[in-house]
């Protein structure tokens, strides 16, 4: 065993509102949001991909607009509102789009789900009743290997129509 | 036991995944997750050359970086793990060849890993790779088939005296110069499929730890299988196998590349025992794309002794396989290549020759339908001999599908065709398409100057496969336990990486057991507790893990039945199991919670209560070969535009028609059928691994490597056949590799239809627009 402490601390602190709560940890300039939400706050939920933001699994909303993780610094994110994966569903109920995804049979692996739920969740703040063309536009820089996108889109679709989704029980 | 056929089922049903909640609010469990104090990280530097010597390797500056902890280079981690021995073995091969965890004397692909850098952190690690210094002697590449089999250049293992790894090998199957002879003319092509990959969303990841104070190893692994991982990390760490235990719980994608143990994930275990430290590693994505293995490169030789009413009587088949660097899974490729290539059609002669090379490129690896040349090769063939003969492409198929009842219902390579539905399939989907009125509307349209075009490929899957006369039987098992609160525990070698396997095995026990569904939980992923089999993968689950878990749970219903009735003093015909409760008239209330049976049985059983011969425990274990039930398959059809000013290829329709058996949860099917033909598009339209004439790789990022979005991939319209059931309990079939074994061919037959007033012969799978260009003859070929 090495003497010295495991996890070398960043230089600096950084301070980020996510999901609502007031969080803080430290960071080397080099470490990317990404890394910061998954390694020093133990938000796993956010998934890295690729890392050089291609696939979209990072992606997460800072200050309000869908941004991947992986390309962006903790440090230039200091003091920004983050909401991942984890915020979606509150007080313990699925959202709305987490329920119709869920009975859409949206995803398989469940590895891309992250970004996808957040940039659709994106898309119908912005466009609460949007075309399938415009929803396979929404998450056409999204990458999932799986599904082939139907279920996804499908999921997103229903959404943001029609009744909705019936409770859901924890299984 | 009776077979109990409960009112409502599971099976058959489309209920939600179990897997779902967890993975849609952020609670997934993938190794990158898992964190153990005092982890450590792993980093490895790779050769930046495709084939060169190494003549030293300098770790010093990297052991005096920030935060390193060691540094192993290949000469070390020989001391630590056995080399990769006897690769690429087979009785045809030209040589077994023995390599390395890490390269010692020589690099042989780009990326292949020199040295090991375990640190404090992953960028610590990563930043010491810089610093290691390799001194190399750069060796002529050799990067294309051709290459590999130029005597003047260097061989990749000087052990093979040569770049050939086997063959050329030939096996006949019928009279094949009868048929030739008999034949009205024969039609002759080169047909080749490009090199292209995997690329799960999760590359490859291992965490290590082993405990010095216990002698153990503990792995968390993204696999496909927890027991072939333990065996192959064993025999590497020349560990007893019960002092390995390897744990699996989410895996973010696969499609056959997560095998085993890879070199880097040995590595890692062999520097946490050295270290006695967990270590890390997380495969980013340019080691993913650049050396986590790469599928596909193969080229064919094919001669089609035919007559004029289009039937095609006999196959001459020249195969070649580029195995790339490190030998291991493409031998086997050509054996399934050559056995599957007749499919569901009466040939009846085969002359297979195959052979394979080492090449300076990644390593051959699994990727959904590794065997898939043998659909696209006969597919587009049969394009081709309709094309000469001027009769419709389906029409061929037609003349030339095997029928139900007409002997010998079995190809000539030796599989029995029984339970096929590929005529159904190909007649249905031409009925759905309106083919008449596609080519009326076809026609008119090329006088406007838009191109059109449509396609079909008719497929088989072995899912898994006829029972062999004779052979080895290759079975999977299931231990279906009644825990003492009530829940059904079914335990299973299969290793969900997607599938739903947690939901869909739960379906099928709950059903034959009479338990609810959420009272079956399924148990995988602990070489501690799964039972034998080599995990996910040749499309076994549903009829094998299924049936398995079928036949376990009726097994352990009529032992639950027996002692409960010994307790009540009943007969078992007299109770049933039915809601997850033991009920029945003489049952004191009328029905009995299991959890409350369970402690009844058990309390018996300890107080001697039970009479001599009553098993009180509540465990059953099931093997099942797959039954009768052998094959998948069906039609694809797909209707194509080509833009022939800038070659661009829009699906406008995409069309499956299958039979997969019983399905145990339609919607599982079908997304595993759009995934499926979602990688075909790509394989077709985007994806290729592509290397530079000096043995560079070109697509180690995903915007080189272009894996299909939303705007590629159209909504996909499935019918399913009703299936013919041969066995009477199990008739659930595979499902996982036919959307990918059936697209590419699907997809290139419909572009070659739509490029026919331009003439070409299309002989490749990769048609991207550059490609489309050439063909048509707008751009220089």
């Amino acid at each position: 065993m090495p003497e010295s402490d495991l996890r070398p601390q960043g230089s600096l602190t950084i301070r980020l509102q996510v999901n609502g709560e007031e969080r803080e940890g430290a960071a080397e300039g080099r470490t990317t949001l990404a890394d910061f939400l998954r390694d020093q706050l133990g938000l796993t939920g956010t998934h890295l991909g690729c890392e050089h933001g291609v696939c979209g699994a990072c992606t997460v909303l800072l200050d309000s607009l869908p941004t991947r993780s992986c390309l962006v610094l903790a440090a230039s994110a200091d003091g920004s509102h983050v909401e991942t994966v984890e915020g979606l569903a509150g007080n313990g109920q699925l959202s709305r789009l987490q329920r119709a995804m869920w009975d859409s049979h949206s995803f398989q692996c469940g590895f891309c789900t992250p970004g996808f739920l957040i940039q659709a969740a994106a898309l119908l703040a912005e466009n609460p009743s949007p075309t399938e063309a415009e929803v396979r536009h929404a998450l056409s820089g999204n990458l999932c290997r799986c599904t082939g996108y139907e279920s996804i889109v499908r999921g997103v679709m229903a959404a943001a129509a029609g009744p909705e989704p019936a409770g859901v029980e924890p299984t | 036991m009776k077979a109990r056929v409960p009112a409502e089922r599971y099976t058959g049903a489309s209920v939600r995944r179990v897997e779902d909640e967890r993975l849609l609010t952020g609670r997934g469990s993938f190794v990158a997750d898992a964190q153990l104090p005092g982890m450590l990280h792993a980093a490895f530097c790779r050769s930046p050359l495709p084939h060169a010597r190494i003549l030293a390797v300098n770790t010093e500056a990297a052991r005096l970086a920030p935060g390193v902890v060691a540094v192993f280079d290949g000469a070390q981690m020989a001391q630590m793990a056995s080399p990769v021995a006897d690769a690429g073995d087979s009785p045809r091969s030209g040589g077994p060849v023995s390599f390395g965890i890490l390269a010692v004397d020589k690099a042989r692909l780009v990326g292949d890993p020199v040295a090991l850098v375990v640190a404090q952190s992953r960028a610590l690690a990563e930043d010491a790779c810089e610093l290691i210094q390799v001194e190399y002697e750069e060796l002529a590449p050799v990067v294309t088939v051709e290459q590999a089999l130029d005597p003047s250049l260097p061989a990749i293992f000087e052990e093979l005296g040569g770049n050939r790894l086997f063959g050329p090998e030939t096996r006949v199957f019928g009279d094949v110069e009868g048929a030739f002879a008999r034949a009205d003319r024969v039609v002759r092509a080169s047909i080749r499929q490009h090199r292209h990959q995997n690329v799960p969303m999760e590359g490859r990841a291992i965490l290590a730890n082993f405990d010095a104070a216990s002698g153990q190893l503990l792995v968390r692994a993204a696999t496909q299988g927890v027991n072939t991982t333990r065996q192959m990390l064993a025999e590497q760490l020349r560990m007893p196998l019960d002092r390995v235990r390897v744990v699996a719980e989410d895996v973010g994608g696969s499609f056959g590349l997560k095998f085993g143990a890879s070199r880097e994930e040995v590595a890692c275990c062999a520097a946490s025992r050295e270290l006695g430290c967990p270590v890390r590693w997380i495969e980013d994505r340019w080691e993913n794309l650049t050396v986590s293995g790469q599928a596909r490169e193969e080229s064919f030789e094919v001669e089609a002794a035919v007559t004029a009413a289009g039937r095609i009587l006999a196959l001459k088949v020249e195969m070649v396989i580029d195995s790339g660097a490190y030998p291991g899974f493409a031998p086997g490729v050509v054996d399934i290549v050559r056995e599957m290539i007749p499919g569901p059609y009466r040939l009846e002669a085969l002359s297979f020759t195959g052979s394979g090379v080492v090449t300076n490129k990644a390593s051959y690896v699994a990727y959904r339908g590794p065997w898939a040349a043998e659909t696209f090769v006969r597919e587009r063939m049969i394009d081709l001999v309709a094309q000469e003969l001027g009769i419709s492409a389906p029409e061929v198929r037609l003349r030339n599908l095997a029928v139900r009842d007409e002997l010998p219902l079995r190809m000539v390579t030796g599989p029995s065709l029984a339970g096929i539905t590929s005529r159904e399939s190909l007649l249905r989907a031409v009925e759905i398409v309106d083919l008449t009125g596609f080519r009326e509307e076809q026609l008119r349209l090329r006088e406007e100057g838009r191109y059109l075009g449509i396609g079909f490929a008719t497929y088989i899957e072995p899912a898994p496969g006829p029972r062999r006369d004779g052979g080895e039987e290759s079975t999977e098992q299931v231990r279906v336990e009644l825990d003492q609160d009530g829940s059904l525990l079914v335990h299973t070698a299969q290793m969900p990486h997607g599938q739903g396997h947690r939901t869909t095995l739960a379906q099928v026990a709950a059903d034959e057991f009479g338990a609810r569904l959420e009272q079956v939980q399924v148990m995988v992923g602990d070489t501690q507790r799964t039972p034998t089999g080599f995990g996910t993968g040749g499309s076994r689950f549903a009829a094998m893990a299924g049936g398995a878990a079928l036949h376990g749970a009726r097994r352990l219903r009529g032992k639950v039945l027996e002692a409960a009735a010994q307790i009540l003093d009943l007969a078992p015909t007299e109770l049933d199991i039915s809601g997850g409760e033991l009920v029945g008239p003489g049952v004191p209330g009328g029905r009995l919670p299991l959890a409350e049976l369970v402690g009844r049985i058990d309390l018996a059983a300890r107080s001697g209560r039970l009479p001599p011969g009553t098993d009180a425990d509540l465990t059953a274990t099931a093997d099942f070969d797959g039954g009768q039930s052998g094959w998948s398959g069906g039609t694809h059809g797909c209707v194509v535009e080509v833009d022939a000013a800038t070659g661009l290829v829009r699906i406008l329709r995409y069309l499956v028609v299958e039979d997969c058996g019983d399905m145990i949860n339609p919607a599982v099917v079908d997304g595993q059928i759009r995934g499926g033909v979602a990688q075909g598009v790509g394989a077709v339209l985007l994806e290729r691994s592509a290397y530079d004439p000096e043995g560079q790789y070109l697509s180690a990022t995903l915007m080189d490597y272009l894996l299909p979005t939303a705007l590629d991939v159209p909504n996909i319209e499935i019918e399913h056949l009703s299936p013919v059931r041969l066995d009477p309990d199990v008739n659930f079939r595979g499902v996982g590799e036919g959307g990918m074994i059936a697209a590419p061919p699907t997809i290139c037959n419909a572009i070659a239809d739509a490029l026919s007033p331009f003439g070409p012969r299309v002989l490749e799978q990769h048609l991207p627009p550059t490609r489309i260009l050439e063909l048509i003859g707008a751009l220089p070929d």
